[in-house]
């Protein structure tokens, strides 16, 4: 489903060049729920921005759904992100002038697709979520918890083959939290293909396999971590 | 605290200067547009004898005959050599003066110069008292030179400085129209606006070169100048009988008792033209004074009227601009603003602090309206009206120029500062 | 395009949206009149005369003292001015068109009425047609035996009284006082002189309009030979390349005959022209101006607040992204708010342009807002947003997506 090989991110200013992700490899199979962790400044954000086509690499290679994404232009990735992929953010990123429906509707809009097919997928996805009847709330009027719940709504309402979520609890307190996973939970028993980033070991747990970021790069949580020569995420002037 | 505001607002208004470019350029320019508007019809519908205006009459009588009279219709606006006369030597106001517009043919003692036509003023001797013109050198000629044919020339500053260069040309005699006149007195530099005393000849034309006596230029049927209305079937021959109005006479009364006495006399005067059989109509008179003169001429022309309204409107839409670009200003520091209150500021001190930052806007735009509507003015003076040369800036538009600017700025910055110190105090900043 | 949600988007953001739509309407409002009032003032520059413009010079010379035989005077002006090479046709005009001094008399078409039918204008000189180049319709030009000298009539005016004397009106003059009928033969009365209609010419305009402009053509032409003691403009028509060389040898010429003589002006008929209707070129300029500056003021402010939209929605234009719109997505939907907003203002702005037609129509001399101004004024604002708008949208499309990620 998703698939690097040795890839590589380089951020270039005029005097340093950073490497943000550097011969990273994953291998992630359709239906598999896997958990990307590391601590913060590891490269995972930067992984879960190359995984989702908001950004491109600098090298290696990247299969998405078996097909090469490297060398696609913006409309092909804005495609690809609005069909194949569905976003769960770590602060909602809801449109606060949009009420709950019309956010949902945002990514099926930008498909083309019927009036009423839409209406029809926004009140599954709504259904799905728990929050059918709120359709005409504001973001700002719901709890947290709430929104999040949206903002999964959102992503499953276009039926994506991938589900990607950046520290989807990152915001919420415990018990909210464990609503949310147990739905990304739900929805991954359903057959759904998520990757997570996040830097809680505990949720982490929570998914079938666990992949973890050291400096950008990938560690097997089975061994040991490797020590580098380089260990300040590897500039060089 | 003003001072704290003052430095915030400098600060604020240095963060984004594309917009705040944007407030000053437009407050300037419509502050611009409608303070050049303004002052062209300030300086227009002004008063032309300040502490005067409110003594003089301008009294209208009708002597037409009933043939192609309309009910209710207005007295002329000028009177008739016999009317003139009689008003005249009835001496009943405390001054008056009978006068007409006129040209003549100055031939210049210097030979080097080419004779020219000159606009002159044929008038009796009150004009100068009456309408405190200023003299440079000499005087006005005496009460007994109106009625005895005198050659005698009062000149006008730009014609003395013309002929003689300036210098007090008193005594000397100047050639005009064929015959010789003795010079008795120059003037200062005078030039009422509007040229009321004669709206035929052009509502705000220069004033006159030259000016003689009455009874002298019109028995030397110098040429006139200005407008005449005739009625009857008669030939124009003798201007002095000729049933034709083209006079002006204008009257000094001190009180307005006066006033009330001296259109009473008009009344009566009518009435006794009529008993004699000059007159075939009733009494229709009218006394206005100087200002009520020149509103019932309309004198203002609609051209200027109709640019000041333009530019009105256009300060609104710049006002309007400001708003929404203060609006979008104050809001984008939504989080900020949150975090002072959080930090102990009150609405109030949010609410100065943002008008601070408004009046500074208008300050800078005020100054920038001033040079475009001194630009503005400049142009008006490049047109080809004859009230071109009037349109400057005195001191009391400078000051209402910038007034102006200042409140408009601050009222445009009042719903904005009003909608920004509604913000809720927050610990954080919180874009979206 | 996504309309309903970039209403909602605005529903939420009213204040601002509304100042926008004020600000778009009042411009729309001005600009529609304000081209309306350009176009009057450019059609006034245009009104005909009626005299053959391009061929036509004028002198206006005065005596420094009356002269002593005046007709004679004038006649030998007449020869002089007639041999200077070029000059086809020469009169001395009691008053020539749009030079601002006129007489006018108050005219009956029946002795017996109580009030006149209008005020109509009075122009004498030998030849004055034929050299003016007016244009005759019906009837004829006066024969040399008609004319009269001018300075004889007005000491006896028994001269005209006994008599029917003619007169040269203009067609609009003719159709206004018998509409549909005939001038020729007709008669007009004044003054106690009775007159016939023998001829009528397309057109002659006033010297003055101070009646407005409705009686601009209604001049009177009579056969009365002036002198250079009651006229003081000479009209010479020539070819046009030698208008100027014309004017300046027909003034030396002048100056030669009598030392004492003065001139007061030389021009061309299109000086005299574009100098009558300076005010209006003055007028029209000035309105252009505003024009320009409205126009700039406004665009300047949709580019602020669009700025600011754009700055403000930035995350929510990366969750667009990362959600699948594509640049032009973006690009769109900016456009198309943009041209939401420009429609409800040009909405309102066209029953605020009628509104202020009204108020220039009660106050000032202007003609009812033809309907066509309306769509020109819409389509000005709608193309000035669109313009205005193109740069921050364009920001805005080039929010790269990856801001959704990012926290705060």
């Amino acid at each position: 489903m998703l698939k690097m090989t040795h890839l590589s991110k380089v951020y270039r200013t005029e005097v340093v060049e950073t490497y943000a992700l550097r011969d990273f490899s994953i291998d992630v199979k359709e239906g598999e729920f896997v958990a990307v962790t590391g601590p913060s400044g590891s490269g995972k954000t930067t992984f879960l921005t190359i995984a989702g086509l908001l950004e491109t690499f600098t090298g290696g290679e990247y299969l998405l759904d078996g097909a090469d994404v490297s060398g696609l232009n913006d409309n092909a990735r804005s495609k690809i992100r609005n069909e194949k992929i569905g976003f769960i953010f770590q602060a909602f990123n809801l449109i606060p002038d949009l009420n709950v429906f019309d956010n949902v509707e945002v990514p099926l809009r930008y498909r083309g697709m019927k009036s009423a097919e839409r209406k029809r997928r926004i009140m599954d996805a709504l259904e799905r979520v728990g929050l059918a009847s709120r359709i005409k709330h504001y973001p700002a009027e719901l709890s947290g918890g709430q929104q999040q719940r949206v903002a999964i709504a959102r992503a499953l309402a276009g039926s994506p083959r991938l589900l990607l979520a950046d520290e989807p609890t990152g915001n919420l307190d415990t018990q909210m939290a464990r609503g949310v996973l147990e739905l990304l939970e739900d929805i991954h028993r359903e057959g759904a293909t998520i990757v997570m980033v996040t830097h809680d070991p505990e949720l982490a747990a929570r998914a079938q396999r666990n992949v973890h970021i050291i400096d950008g790069q990938e560690v097997d949580i089975a061994e040991e971590p490797r020590f580098h020569a380089d260990h300040a995420t590897g500039s060089h002037a | 605290m003003f001072a704290y505001y003052l430095d915030l607002a400098l600060r604020s208004l240095k963060r984004n200067k594309g917009l705040t470019a944007l407030m000053v350029l437009a407050i300037a320019l419509g502050i611009g547009a409608s303070m050049t508007t303004l002052t062209v019809l300030h300086v227009l519908s002004g008063d032309p004898l300040p502490g005067r205006s409110a003594t003089l009459y301008y009294p209208q009588l009708d002597p037409r005959s009933l043939e192609d009279m309309r009910p209710g219709e207005a007295p002329p606006k000028q009177v008739s050599w016999m009317d003139g006369m009689n008003l005249l030597k009835a001496g009943r106001a405390d001054r008056q003066a009978l006068m007409t517009g006129g040209a003549v043919a100055v031939s210049p003692p210097d030979a080097a110069i080419d004779p020219f036509f000159e606009r002159a003023r044929y008038t009796t001797r009150d004009f100068f008292p009456m309408f405190d013109v200023p003299f440079l050198y000499g005087h006005a000629w005496s009460r007994a030179d109106d009625n005895n044919d005198a050659r005698l020339v009062v000149l006008s500053y730009r014609i003395n400085e013309r002929l003689f260069g300036g210098a007090d040309s008193t005594g000397k005699v100047l050639r005009m129209g064929g015959k010789d006149f003795r010079i008795v007195g120059v003037l200062k530099p005078w030039r009422p606006a509007p040229h009321f005393y004669d709206l035929m000849t052009g509502d705000y034309s220069n004033s006159e070169g030259v000016y003689l006596p009455l009874l002298t230029a019109t028995d030397l049927k110098f040429p006139f100048n200005g407008s005449r209305d005739c009625w009857g079937n008669s030939a124009n021959v003798d201007q002095k009988t000729a049933q034709c109005t083209w006079l002006q006479f204008w009257v000094q009364l001190d009180t307005p008792a006066k006033a009330a006495a001296y259109k009473q006399f008009l009344d009566n005067y009518s009435r006794q033209q009529k008993s004699q059989g000059v007159y075939q109509r009733d009494p229709n008179v009218r006394l206005p004074d100087l200002m009520q003169w020149l509103d019932y001429n309309q004198v203002v022309p609609s051209d200027v009227q109709m640019q000041f309204w333009l530019a009105l409107g256009f300060l609104v839409v710049c006002l309007v601009n400001t708003i929404g670009l203060m609006l979008a200003k104050f809001l984008r520091r939504a989080g900020e603003l949150g975090v002072r209150r959080a930090l102990g500021a009150s609405r109030r001190s949010i609410f100065a602090q943002l008008l601070v930052e408004a009046g500074a806007v208008g300050l800078v735009g005020g100054i920038g309206g001033l040079l475009l509507a001194l630009a503005g003015l400049g142009l008006v003076r490049m047109q080809a009206t004859d009230y071109a040369p009037l349109a400057h800036l005195d001191m009391s538009m400078l000051g209402a120029t910038m007034l102006l600017a200042v409140v408009a700025t601050l009222f445009a910055g009042l719903l904005p500062a009003w909608r920004a110190c509604l913000i809720p105090p927050a610990l954080q900043l919180k874009s979206n | 395009m996504e309309i309903g949600p970039i209403l909602s988007t605005l529903r939420r953001h009213k204040i601002t949206a509304f100042l926008l739509v004020i600000e778009i309407a009042l411009t729309c409002a001005i600009v529609s009149n304000a081209v309306f009032l350009i176009s009057q003032r450019l059609e006034r520059m245009k009104m005909p005369s009626g005299v053959a413009e391009h061929q036509l010079v004028m002198v206006q010379m005065t005596h420094t003292t009356p002269a002593r035989d005046a007709m004679a005077r004038t006649q030998a002006d007449l020869a002089a001015l007639r041999a200077i090479p070029g000059v086809k046709d020469v009169t001395l005009a009691s008053q020539v068109p749009l030079t601002n001094s006129s007489s006018n008399t108050e005219i009956r078409t029946d002795p017996s009425q109580k009030l006149p039918t209008l005020n109509a204008t009075q122009y004498f000189g030998q030849d004055l047609i034929r050299t003016f180049g007016a244009q005759l319709v019906a009837g004829r030009d006066f024969r040399p035996d008609e004319y009269l000298d001018y300075a004889k009539v007005i000491h006896n005016l028994d001269l005209v009284r006994t008599q029917t004397s003619s007169v040269v009106i203009t067609e609009a003059l003719a159709e206004r006082l018998w509409p549909g009928e005939s001038a020729l033969g007709k008669r007009i009365y004044f003054a106690g002189v009775e007159t016939r209609v023998v001829g009528v010419v397309k057109s002659l305009v006033r010297p003055s309009l101070f009646e407005g402009d409705g009686g601009a053509q209604w001049s009177m032409i009579f056969p009365l030979r002036m002198d250079v003691n009651h006229a003081s403009r000479y009209v010479l028509r020539t070819e046009p390349g030698s208008r100027r060389r014309v004017l300046d040898a027909a003034a030396r010429v002048l100056r030669q005959l009598d030392p004492h003589r003065i001139i007061l002006e030389k021009q061309t008929f299109a000086e005299i022209r574009t100098d009558y209707f300076r005010n209006d070129r003055a007028m029209a300029g000035i309105l252009l101006g505003v024009i320009v500056a409205l126009l700039t003021v406004t665009a300047l402010g949709i580019v602020g607040l669009a700025s600011f939209w754009v700055a403000q929605r930035r995350r929510t234009i990366g969750v667009r992204r990362a959600l699948g719109a594509t640049r032009g997505d973006i690009l769109r939907y900016f456009q198309t708010e943009n041209f939401l907003l420009a429609t409800i203002g040009i909405a309102l702005g066209m029953v605020l342009a009628w509104g202020i037609n009204l108020f220039l129509m009660q106050h000032y001399e202007v003609a009812r807002l033809p309907w066509i101004y309306l769509p020109a004024g819409a389509l000005a604002l709608w193309l000035i947003g669109q313009l205005a708008v193109l740069g921050p949208a364009l920001r805005a499309s080039h929010v790269p997506p990856v801001v959704a990620t990012r926290s705060v």
